[in-house]
């Protein structure tokens, strides 16, 4: 009985993504310029949808030259609030539940090869993560891979020095940042009237110091996840110690 | 000048196979290590400087990539090497010499 339901039910889903498959305009067949998309990529939602010149342009809506940036940060920040929260929440359920298991601390002396590297490594690791999260608006990545990179250098960091300890402070930075980013928010509600509007003048697309409140929130983003995944390593690290 | 980077990225596409070749034909981890990652350091070098010597506007990206390959890439496979060790992964029977076992018993045997 479970079975044949599970069948008839599986046949129901593919029936209705069939018949979804006839909404969908052929591949090649669309018209982007009736699209919301073509508003999207030139940047004026609002606005009466001109086309957008790089490095010409000048106070469009959102002036970063990444689009999916542009979408993020700006045009749905209100939703990378949500997956910053998402991804504190993770790191939050990490540290619960590591808090209450007792098990014996891994511990290995470190690879001689690995710390000698490490000298020349690692400041190039966190430069190549700052340099990803400030040209955000720019270059593809931003805050969240800039902040993983960063992550990943206190793991080397751990792997390689057996008396490194992050700092506390990492936690003060971590909800420092976050909370910077609703302020950001209330600002633009205070000013605009929406939250997480862009305030700032978004000057001229595809230079560094454009696009407004963009890469200041990227930044913002960059310091918080990088914070909040090293916490989540070192919380690993701690792992049944007293 | 460009005929001399279609060679190397000739070389370097001929290292990649061997690499590739390497992981399916040797015996246990250190072996494919070795094939793989000395197959790729001089694959990735040939082909990229292959690149530069074809497209000079290229050339000094390229060997900043070379780099950054050359300090990265053998820390990472000793480590992964020295893992699968400790772990306890064993080399397969043939082996000759197991160096690290001999310095481990060494030291061993200091301290008692």
């Amino acid at each position: 009985m479970r079975r044949f339901l599970s069948a008839l039910i599986a046949l129901g889903l593919i029936i209705i993504l069939l018949e979804f498959l006839n909404l969908i305009p052929d591949f090649g067949n669309v018209d982007l310029s009736k699209r919301v998309s073509n508003s999207f990529i030139n940047k004026s939602v609002d606005g009466n949808n001109e086309t957008i010149e790089f490095k010409k342009s000048k106070d469009l809506e959102d002036g970063s030259a990444n689009v999916v940036t542009s979408i993020v940060v700006n045009y749905r920040s209100f939703d990378t609030l949500g997956e910053v929260t998402v991804l504190f929440t993770a790191a939050l359920g990490v540290g619960l539940i590591l808090k209450g298991l007792r098990r014996k601390r891994f511990y290995r002396e470190p690879n001689f090869i690995l710390k000698t590297a490490n000298g020349i490594l690692l400041p190039l690791i966190f430069l190549f993560g700052a340099y990803i999260f400030i040209h955000g608006h720019l270059t593809p990545g931003g805050g969240f891979p800039g902040g993983t990179i960063i992550a990943a250098g206190i793991l080397v960091l751990y792997l390689s020095n057996e008396k490194f300890e992050l700092s506390h402070r990492a936690k003060i930075l971590e909800s420092g940042m976050g909370t910077v980013y609703v302020l950001f928010g209330l600002v633009g509600l205070i000013l605009s009237g929406i939250f997480l509007r862009n305030f700032l003048p978004t000057g001229v697309i595809g230079e560094l110091f454009s696009a407004g409140i963009v890469p200041l929130i990227y930044v913002a983003i960059g310091f918080k996840v990088g914070a909040e995944l090293s916490n989540l390593i070192s919380e690993f690290q701690k792992e049944g110690q007293q | 000048m460009s005929i001399i980077g279609y060679l190397l990225i000739i070389i370097g596409a001929f290292f990649y196979f061997l690499g590739g070749l390497g992981m399916f034909r040797m015996p246990d981890v250190y072996n494919r290590l070795q094939a793989g990652t000395k197959a790729t350091t001089l694959g990735s070098f040939s082909t990229l400087l292959g690149v530069g010597l074809v497209n000079p506007a290229f050339l000094g990206k390229a060997l900043l990539i070379i780099a950054f390959i050359a300090l990265t890439n053998p820390v990472g496979s000793s480590v992964l090497a020295r893992a699968a060790y400790l772990k306890g992964v064993k080399p397969t029977s043939k082996t000759v010499v197991d160096e690290y076992a001999d310095e481990a018993t060494k030291k061993a045997g200091e301290e008692q």
